[in-house]
């Protein structure tokens, strides 16, 4: 009688882990976890090791490449204040010295391997990606490891990171009014939550930190039982399982810290400020209350914020930019966190219109959401922005590694990609008004008014004095 | 299954590149003349008409043309640069057919309304004051500018904001007529698409395209800048500044372009060349550091990015003078050669593990002239080049004496700092951000 597909599926995978386990330091004994599916053609295997590393594998031959990533459960929402921008700092200070490799080592092994290599920190997590030629990968996963287990910190090296990332904030805020009033935006929405200061963090924190800082930060949260590594491309399990075993397993366990995170009271009324900066047009930003991106409500405001602001046959798009011609850009994107956040709408004006002008036609179309029911084309048009927009992002192994992080980190449920899309089909335009009706209202929303700062005013950029909190 | 089909005269010239890894079909409609073709005092016209025939396919409104392509699962824009005018998007591989329909009323059955002209000139200029907002775009504006002076390459292929309010609508009808031509078409298709399907959307996009061939443009080869110039772009309240620093680069068709590419690696092609090592690792300067070479129909530039402090602004240049400097006259180290041809063969699997970015690099050997199987034959070529080509070809062509030097930044905080660090200075221009030339210096 012929086995099962499945049944040779499992023995297979138990020959694996055999293999894998064979001689494996005790943290680095591997256990497979779940087989889950992940569009059409692929799968993807969950294991974790003694040490509690989570490891996602998916097999995809289509081209000669792999992705590594290495996912943190740590981002700016653990920070303190006085100590906001470690998470990051902490992500360039990844890429220097440890106790068996010398300072720019790891770069140049990893460029001399024709690996391009990347990192990221946003609210919730930290990433470090890594893509290699298939034939490389087997020099990649001892460094990875070597950096998350024996990272070395020095003066010198941290304080002159402390300067790259100073120079990065002048670039991505302080110098940049979308970047700048971003910061504000989220600074007035948020009063008691981790969300209120941003991920680079306050300048004068970045400049303040001390390798004592780094070294706690580094021992309290880079533990194996506080990752996820996701390894995509072409790939053979068995290779890959026992050098991660190996590598990883090695790694004790940390004892993490509970979160100290305090909740966001509810907003009762609206908060507004207007801004000056050195910008051409005036510009309106306005964050309204949002659901977590694990909540029910998560895919139908989002799948609103399209039909809002997606593209240029959406509502706000038609009416603000071709036919009222009040606006050159409108955007809008509905925080993917763990915690409930914000959604975000942002406009820029054309010359000669006014914020206010801007706020009276987004509140009209507002309006008419929490009123009238959105039509199915409008939605399905929606839907398919969106089924675009994630096969687009899976074209890599590179994309497919950074969706499955990303939802494994976030939500727990690495796969979940395609699921939301399908809980977006499902949604209807009962819920579209339900959603509108509960999150999209003035007295849960923070106003930013951005004004055209006169060349001839003499004001210090980004000084207490150019904002001005006005009551609503 | 990759194939490429290169059919013959006069049939459409149709490049496919197919994989089933997602159900997403690539397409590209090329037009192989660019904003070169701009007439003299109407920059921009070229990608406002591109961008007009997006807006008015098959005599619909850009409303009703934008429903038809989301509704599909689909995008589309426009990318109009010196040497082409792109019609280019993806769409989800089951409505390739209504796709192809769109994209046929795009590229032949355009009204060119002039309702919708007047709409996108008003559109396009509030574009070009909003870039104004980004440093970065300010900096590579101006650098483009003063780098190619005269020469078609320094239009800006978007216009400007004196220019645009000229244009009138019936030189874009015009200029459609002109430039829209089947003699000048070119298909790329990358994705869940079989060559067969390729061509046959292919003839039945070209049927419809006027036959005959836009004019053709010859363009002389750059002269690129002579002695040290320095341009400051002063904009006011910056805290940091946009330094771009060029010379003469090179083209795909220079015997020693392979060489130079490898030795720039060394220089300032990854994250641990000699410029990121020296700028931001060593001295925290600048986030970013790099070098880069491009490449068009002719020769371009070799570009150095920075973006340090206002305070770093002249030692940095200083820096970077001192590195173009050695790199010219000592050259790059055996281990560096080997270390970077490592990089580029090893790290090349990125340039092609995805059908869009395979079909590509075969649109830009037609695109932009390059010699006949460059990208083929690139792992050969890098991997051929030797430590005494290499360091020949940084000297030979690379010339510290000539350079241009922007700095996008607040004048009155840096500018004499600025004149004084560069050794040799023949030129000092002092730009507005958001206007023309406000005064003019030999020092």
């Amino acid at each position: 009688m012929p086995q099962s597909p499945e049944l040779d599926v499992d023995v297979t995978r138990e020959s694996l882990l055999e293999q894998a386990n064979l001689d494996a330091p005790e943290g680095g004994k591997i256990k497979f976890l779940e087989r889950l599916p992940f569009g059409k053609a692929l799968t993807v295997d969950r294991y974790q090791l003694a040490n509690g590393l989570m490891l996602l594998l998916i097999e995809d031959h289509e081209a000669p490449v792999v992705a590594y990533h290495t996912w943190f459960n740590v981002g700016s929402r653990h920070e303190q204040v006085g100590k906001t921008g470690l998470s990051h700092l902490f992500e360039h200070l990844m890429f220097n010295e440890s106790e068996n490799l010398p300072a720019g080592e790891f770069d140049r092994k990893m460029e001399e391997a024709g690996a391009e290599v990347n990192a990221s920190t946003w609210l919730d997590w930290t990433q470090y990606s890594s893509s290699l030629p298939k034939g490389q990968l087997l020099t990649a996963i001892p460094l990875e490891a070597e950096r998350m287990a024996h990272l070395v910190l020095k003066p010198p090296q941290l304080n002159s990171e402390k300067e790259v990332v100073a120079n990065e904030r002048r670039f991505r805020v302080d110098d940049d009014v979308d970047g700048a009033v971003n910061e504000l935006l989220w600074a007035t929405a948020f009063t008691e939550h981790a969300y209120r200061w941003p991920t680079i963090g306050w300048m004068a924190d970045i400049e303040g930190f001390t390798t004592e800082d780094c070294l706690g930060f580094y021992r309290t949260y880079y533990a194996p039982n506080n990752a996820t590594l996701v390894v995509a491309g072409d790939i053979e399990p068995k290779v890959v399982l026992r050098a991660i075993s190996q590598s990883y397993g090695p790694m004790p366990r940390a004892v993490l810290p509970l979160e100290d995170v305090r909740p966001e009271p509810p907003q009762t009324s609206e908060r507004r400020i207007s801004v000056e900066k050195p910008t051409q047009t005036e510009k309106l930003v306005l964050g309204y209350k949002s659901p977590a991106f694990g909540d029910f409500d998560y895919p139908a405001l989002s799948l609103l914020g399209e039909v809002l602001a997606g593209g240029r046959a959406s509502r706000l798009y038609r009416r603000l930019v071709r036919e009222l011609e009040l606006a050159s850009e409108v955007r809008i994107s509905v925080g993917p966190f763990r915690d409930p956040s914000l959604f975000e709408l942002y406009v820029s004006a054309r010359e000669g219109h006014t914020a206010e002008e801007l706020l009276a036609v987004v509140e009209e179309e507002l309006l008419r959401v929490r009123e009238q029911p959105v039509a199915q084309e409008e939605m399905d048009r929606a839907l398919a922005r969106n089924e675009l927009s994630l096969l687009a992002s899976l074209e890599t192994a590179d994309g497919k590694a950074s969706t499955l992080g990303f939802y494994e980190t976030v939500l727990g449920q690495p796969t979940s990609a395609f699921e939301r899309l399908a809980m977006e089909r499902k949604v209807s335009s009962s819920d579209l008004r339900r959603v509108a009706r509960r999150y999209l209202v003035d007295t849960q929303r923070t106003v930013v008014l951005v004004r055209v700062k006169d060349d001839d005013d003499d004001l210090e950029p980004n000084s207490s004095s150019d904002s001005d909190v006005e009551a609503a | 299954m990759n194939q490429t089909i290169q059919a013959n005269p006069p049939e459409p010239r149709v490049l496919v590149e197919t994989s089933r890894a997602v159900p997403l079909v690539t397409l590209s409609v090329t037009f192989t003349q660019g904003s070169v073709l701009d007439p003299e005092g109407l920059l921009g016209l070229t990608r406002l008409t591109g961008r007009l025939m997006r807006r008015t396919g098959g005599g619909l409104s850009a409303d009703q043309i934008d429903t038809r392509i989301d509704t599909l699962g689909a995008s589309l824009g426009v990318d109009v640069t010196h040497s082409a005018i792109s019609f280019q998007g993806t769409c989800i591989s089951r409505s390739i057919e209504g796709y192809v329909d769109v994209v046929k009323d795009v590229v032949a059955k355009a009204s060119l309304s002039e309702h919708e002209f007047n709409k996108l000139k008003s559109e396009s200029q509030a574009e070009l004051l909003s870039m104004l907002d980004s440093d970065q775009s300010v900096a590579r504006h101006w650098f483009r500018r003063e780098m190619f002076a005269d020469h078609p390459y320094g239009r800006p292929t978007g216009g400007t904001l004196v220019s645009v309010p000229k244009l009138q609508h019936g030189a874009a009808v015009e200029h459609a007529k002109r430039t829209i031509r089947r003699g000048n078409l070119l298909f790329a298709f990358a994705g869940d698409i079989n060559p067969e399907q390729a061509q046959r959307f292919a003839a039945d996009i070209a049927a419809v395209v006027p036959s005959g061939a836009s004019p053709e443009v010859e363009i002389d080869e750059p002269r690129f800048v002579s002695g040290r110039q320095l341009v400051v772009v002063d904009k006011p309240d910056r805290t940091q500044t946009q330094i771009l620093i060029g010379t003469r680069g090179s083209h795909p068709k220079d015997a020693d372009h392979t060489a130079l590419h490898v030795a720039n690696t060394v220089f300032g092609g990854t994250f641990t060349s000699r410029l990121m090592h020296e700028v931001r690792s060593k001295r925290g300067w600048s986030y970013g550091a790099s070098s880069h070479l491009a490449y068009d129909r002719r020769r371009q530039p070799l570009s150095i990015l920075t973006f340090p402090k206002a305070e770093d602004a002249a030692p940095c240049i200083e820096l970077q003078i001192q590195l173009l400097e050695q790199w010219c006259e000592a050259g790059i180290t055996q281990t560096e050669l080997d270390w970077a041809k490592n990089y580029l063969i090893r790290s090349h699997a990125f340039s092609v593990d995805t059908a869009s970015k395979r079909v590509s690099q075969k649109l830009d050997e037609v695109l932009y002239d390059l010699p006949k199987g460059y990208h083929e034959e690139y792992l050969a070529n890098v991997q051929a080049v030797t430590l005494e080509q290499a360091n020949q070809a940084v000297a030979e062509r690379i010339s510290p004496k000539d350079l241009l030097i922007v700095v996008v930044c607040t004048e009155k905080l840096v500018g004499a700092q600025l004149q004084a660090i560069v050794p040799n200075l023949e030129h000092y221009k002092v730009i507005p951000f958001n206007g023309e030339v406000q005064t003019e210096t030999k020092t």
